[in-house]
């Protein structure tokens, strides 16, 4: 094992997956890409391992390696050419959820294909019951938009125009749609490019052996984590409030089995699949375990196939953790993923609990909405992705106001958004008291206040934490719930979707008009304490008071010795 | 994975009974005298469910991780 080049090599790949990313973000036409980046850029090997993968979107990161295996099931390396482009979004095919679209270049030198390029984007339109993609009342995957198999967008170079009209000819918005698409496979096609030199650069044998030695590198880093883990078998249970079209709650259950160097994650116990769209796929399952031994583990191990060996997955099909086709799931990847990754590392607590954070505001709020531009007289659509509190940590508060464990997304700018859609943002702000007490203080979520301009806007969202607070640990207090809120502009009461428009879920609900004057009030979860909230440093509950984080009746009350 | 004959659609998903990873091939099939027939991915998912559902809340596995 030569560490010299491994190590130059990792970097390389790594920066080569940033670049893919930086191509998305500066060529794309829509927010979700270009201001959220809601993308993940990679390397894959022809047998299908992640090779690299750029520090985006951690649901991606953690979904690539069961996606391309997936499509490399169905699209045999015989039938790959110079200049293809496979795309893929099935998520009965190993995918995450409808709207993650995964595009794969393969990367050839001498005629001998070496490696694959990977980009996965979350487009924001992909037809369906809602505008947006997230159709919080769906029963089925057909209500959640258009699935594409693995099949070639370019085949040598040139477009497959077959597939494009297709895909565009199901979507509202087709020219965004049309722009995204060219960013992502500008992304894989430059990094298959740039690949290509690199392997040049080192010779095919060396690039080959080197990413061999990357992945047994990794595995030994992640074995040598896991094995100080005590042995044993640890458990957590975690709710989400309902799946949209009925009140039940639903369980996550996970039971972590630490043998040696080896960690078997199993879901056994987690509720059987809904009838709403918060059922995560296969994908998601494998996605949110690995995302949660990453919070655990050493960062500086190489994120690729080989940090993942050690750790089996057991997720039951028909479950909420593994849903059958063909029930609805897009909500599985932004809802219950947070949620999965929460019980994996709420089992771990147990075992290493200076390692964990406690439960995290867990939701992406996914407003979404849409309607007709009459300025540009083009439908417009947009996914906005608000911001929660995260958990406390035995040494640290939570982080304020940051996305979900499995997004790693930014908030889209004010301006930015008052300038692409028709809504005026009249708050924004942190959201006193959300974080839970504790020695360690849970993270804030936010409070936000949007006003409809001069359009009607049909909006949709799928959000969660309504009920279940973010859990504490070691004795720190939950989280505040979130709640959405609707004012009629000629009303000064805020109602719940269920008051103002019959809805079943508060959290969860599809295709409300909104008109001119109306308002939408979104206060996003916090993060749970860590820790007893009597220990809290009396000059930091000070602060928090003084900064406004903190109520003085909350601080009296929740805060006593 | 059962693909209709001309590989255009899938007829059914076909999934591991104990990890619930999808097979593409003839994955390993069993019949268990309670559970009645099971397919897995891996002798790892044969042994590690075969153990459980002979009531061993934390199975040993000697098997490697498919």
């Amino acid at each position: 094992m030569d560490f010299v080049t491994m190590n130059i090599l990792d970097n390389t790949m790594l920066s080569l997956c940033r670049e893919m990313g930086i191509v998305l973000m500066k060529t794309s036409y829509s927010t979700i890409f270009n201001e959220a980046l809601d993308f993940t850029c990679g390397i894959a090997s022809p047998k299908g391992e992640m090779l690299a993968a750029a520090e985006f979107c951690p649901a991606q990161i953690g979904g690539l390696p069961l996606l391309i295996r997936s499509c490399l099931q169905e699209v045999p390396l015989s039938e790959i050419e110079p200049g293809d482009v496979l795309i893929h979004n099935d998520p009965y095919r190993g995918g995450l959820h409808t709207p993650e679209h995964t595009l794969f270049c393969p990367v050839f030198v001498d005629g001998e294909l070496v490696a694959f390029t990977v980009v996965i984007g979350h487009v924001a339109e992909v037809g369906g019951m809602v505008p947006g993609g997230f159709p919080s009342e769906a029963t089925e995957i057909f209500h959640e938009g258009i699935r594409v198999p693995p099949v070639k967008i370019r085949k040598r170079g040139e477009d497959v125009v077959e597939v494009w009209k297709l895909w565009l000819a199901n979507v509202r918005t087709p020219r965004y749609n049309y722009g995204d698409m060219r960013a992502m496979i500008s992304g894989v096609e430059l990094g298959s490019a740039r690949l290509a030199d690199i392997v040049r650069k080192y010779g095919r044998e060396v690039f080959r052996q080197t990413c061999e030695d990357l992945m047994d590198y990794a595995e030994k880093r992640m074995c040598a984590e896991i094995a100080a883990i005590p042995d044993g078998r640890y458990s957590f249970v975690d709710y989400m409030d309902n799946d949209g079209v009925s009140d039940s709650e639903i369980r996550i259950e996970a039971h972590c089995h630490v043998i040696g160097d080896r960690l078997v994650v199993d879901y056994t116990g987690s509720s059987p699949q809904v009838r709403g769209p918060i059922n995560a796929t296969l994908g998601v399952a494998w996605s949110a375990a690995y995302n949660a031994v990453l919070h655990l583990t050493d960062p500086s191990i190489p994120k690729n196939s080989g940090c993942f060996r050690p750790i089996k997955i057991i997720a039951p099909r028909g479950t909420v953790v593994n849903v059958d086709y063909p029930a609805p799931e897009v909500g599985g990847n932004t809802e219950a993923h947070p949620r999965i990754a929460g019980a994996v590392i709420g089992a771990l607590a147990q075992a290493a609990p200076k390692r964990a954070m406690a439960g995290e505001g867990g939701t992406h709020l996914n407003f979404v909405f849409g309607g007709h531009d009459p300025k540009h007289d083009e439908y417009f659509a947009c996914y906005d992705i608000e911001v929660v509190g995260w958990g406390a940590r035995a040494n640290a508060d939570g982080n304020d106001a940051t996305d979900s464990i499995n997004g790693n997304c930014r908030v889209m700018p004010v301006e930015v958004f008052e300038t692409r859609y028709p809504w005026l943002t009249e708050e924004y702000a942190l959201r006193m008291d959300s974080g839970g007490a504790g020695r360690q203080r849970g993270g804030l979520g936010t409070q936000k206040i949007y006003r409809c301009l001069d359009a009607e806007i049909t909006a949709s969202q799928l959000t969660d934490r309504h009920q279940h607070q973010a859990y504490g640990l070691d004795g720190g207090q939950p989280g505040a719930s979130g709640m959405t809120w609707y004012q009629a502009s000629n009303s000064e009461i805020w109602q719940t979707m269920v008051e103002a428009f019959a809805k079943r879920s508060t959290s969860k609900w599809s295709n409300v008009t909104f008109k001119p004057g109306d308002r939408v009030q979104i206060l996003t979860p916090g993060g749970g304490g860590f820790g007893e909230p009597a220990e809290r440093d009396p000059s930091q509950l000070a602060a928090d008071v003084s900064d406004g984080f903190v109520s003085a009746e909350a601080a009296r009350r929740d805060y006593a010795r | 994975m059962r693909f209709s004959a001309n590989g255009y659609y899938i007829e059914r998903y076909v999934k591991c009974d104990c990890c619930g990873v999808l097979i593409y091939d003839d994955g390993i099939p069993v019949t268990h005298p309670t559970a009645g027939p099971l397919l897995f991915c891996s002798a790892w998912c044969r042994e590690w469910q075969a153990q459980k559902l002979a009531g061993i809340e934390s199975p040993v596995v000697n098997e490697t991780f498919a």
